[in-house]
């Protein structure tokens, strides 16, 4: 009863408080999301040790019981804590601080930003094959988007620029304002739900 | 001094109660129109009135038979909510079907891997999880270590469930939430380990690249008829069509508008309505 009940009515409570500072003058002036939004960064800085430890846990179990790369492991929890004491030590600002992180991790993440771009190749290349009518629609539609984008598109045949324009313009622009409606709409009713407690697949339990 | 004096005396000014913030009750009528979309449908739904059934979704179809082949594989399910947080609609949609699955993983047998990036989603998951493997009957085979937090930053995340996928290969993989650039190091890291792929999004910008990359894609709104698709619960197909009731509604009033626009030009009376 009070493991339903009780979230179920904390999260109406709070979803009323966000309507009523949202639409009301009073509520406005009381700058009452603010105090909710509060709330949540202080449930998500208590949550933050939740994830350190799972780490810890499940990574001092693989060293642990030596699991196949358990070396990794090891490393894995040597960066995770020396970083946090130094953070600690050195301050987020500190030299040897922000040295490790634009010479590590920044580094890091920029060369798997950059792995995207021939996963493109390879997922359009799956995509653009011709096996249907609607990808042959895409190849088609692709190939006129890719070329009047660059030089040679122009050099081709002069319309083409124009045509991919269109194309982005009109069917494109309709097509992705069809579903950003029913996105926006299908989320303000998922939010109703939540509010009117219909929605309760976030408390656990299967499907709702 | 001297104009100031000579100034006929203002008139007092009279204070007048503002209820509403303006400029938002067009807004406070369209919330409160898909408020009574929604409870009326329920209310007909738990009459038992007959309620119109949703149509197919070969995304949420699929959902059994991905989760059969693993079964029959014998490899892992892997689910991902994506990058979103707590207040996304997208992430309360990632978890009706995480239920489904964790429910499914359970009576199966089937190992079911939950990566997170969030830790505050992961402790949801964790508890959804749990309650599904419960509820089947089989709370023993919950094994907390297969929800695993990753990493707080979107590319070392990502790099871990890639991780994930050449180690533990798993045979069905799931995205459903709110993703970013690494929707398609996910899809094609699927792809590439052998996966079935389930994926849907909010976030326009990354449904290209599901579409092209994952074997089944929700599209857009799909993913919030997950709960009442999947748990046939008459009470929350009401609610869906109580959100289609609403989106007809806005067809009308772009149709409307479209018109009034062109005959009448930007200051008609639909558009002052809507900016009250």
């Amino acid at each position: 009863m009070v493991r339903k009940d009780l979230p179920r009515v904390i999260t109406t409570i709070s979803a009323l408080i966000v309507v009523f500072s949202a639409f009301t003058f009073i509520g406005n002036q009381m700058k009452l999301t603010a105090t909710v939004d509060k709330w949540l960064q202080v449930s998500e800085a208590t949550a933050f040790l939740i994830g350190a430890v799972n780490l810890t846990r499940i990574h001092g179990q693989n060293i642990q019981r030596q699991r196949s790369g358990y070396f990794n492991s090891i490393m894995l929890l040597i960066c995770l804590w020396g970083f946090f004491a130094l953070g600690l030590v050195n301050t987020s600002n500190g030299t040897i601080y922000r040295w490790i992180y634009d010479a590590t991790l920044v580094h890091m993440e920029a060369t798997m930003f950059s792995v995207i771009c021939f996963y493109i190749a390879s997922s359009a290349y799956r995509a653009f094959r011709i096996r249907t009518r609607e990808a042959t629609v895409l190849l088609v539609v692709a190939t006129i988007v890719m070329l009047g984008n660059v030089p040679i598109g122009d050099v081709l045949w002069a319309q083409l620029p124009t045509i991919k324009d269109w194309i982005l313009r009109v069917p494109n622009s309709a097509a992705m304002r069809g579903i950003t409606i029913g996105i926006q709409i299908g989320g303000f009713a998922t939010a109703l739900r939540i509010l009117l407690g219909l929605e309760r697949a976030h408390m656990g339990g299967a499907g709702a | 001094m001297s104009t100031l004096a000579a100034a006929a005396p203002a008139a007092p000014v009279q204070p007048v109660l503002l209820i509403f913030q303006p400029a938002m009750i067009a807004q406070f009528m369209v919330m409160f129109l898909m408020l009574l979309f929604v409870y009326t449908m329920t209310q007909r739904a738990r009459a038992g009135a007959p309620v119109p059934p949703i149509r197919k979704l070969a995304g949420l179809e699929a959902v059994d038979e991905a989760i059969g082949r693993a079964t029959e594989m014998g490899r892992p399910v892997h689910f991902s909510v994506g990058l979103g947080t707590v207040s996304d609609s997208a992430t309360f949609a990632g978890w009706a079907t995480l239920g489904y699955v964790a429910k499914m993983c359970a009576q199966y047998d089937t190992k079911l891997i939950n990566t997170n990036r969030n830790y505050l989603v992961m402790s949801i998951n964790e508890e959804i999880i749990r309650q599904a493997y419960l509820e089947a009957g089989r709370p023993d085979a919950f094994n907390p270590d297969d929800v695993r937090y990753l990493s707080g930053s979107q590319f070392g995340y990502a790099t871990g469930v890639l991780g994930i996928f050449q180690r533990e290969k798993p045979a069905a993989n799931f995205m459903i939430g709110y993703f970013y650039a690494e929707s398609l190091l996910f899809a094609e890291g699927g792809y590439l380990s052998g996966t079935i792929q389930i994926a849907g999004t909010t976030n326009t910008t990354q449904l290209a690249f599901f579409m092209a990359a994952c074997d089944y894609t929700l599209l857009g709104e799909e993913i919030f008829a997950a709960s009442a698709y999947l748990s046939k619960e008459p009470v929350l197909v009401g609610s869906v069509v109580g959100q289609d009731l609403g989106k007809i509604l806005t067809f009308i009033v772009i149709v409307i508008g479209t018109i009034l626009q062109n005959f009448q030009g930007k200051s008609n009376w639909l558009t002052s309505i809507l900016k009250k």
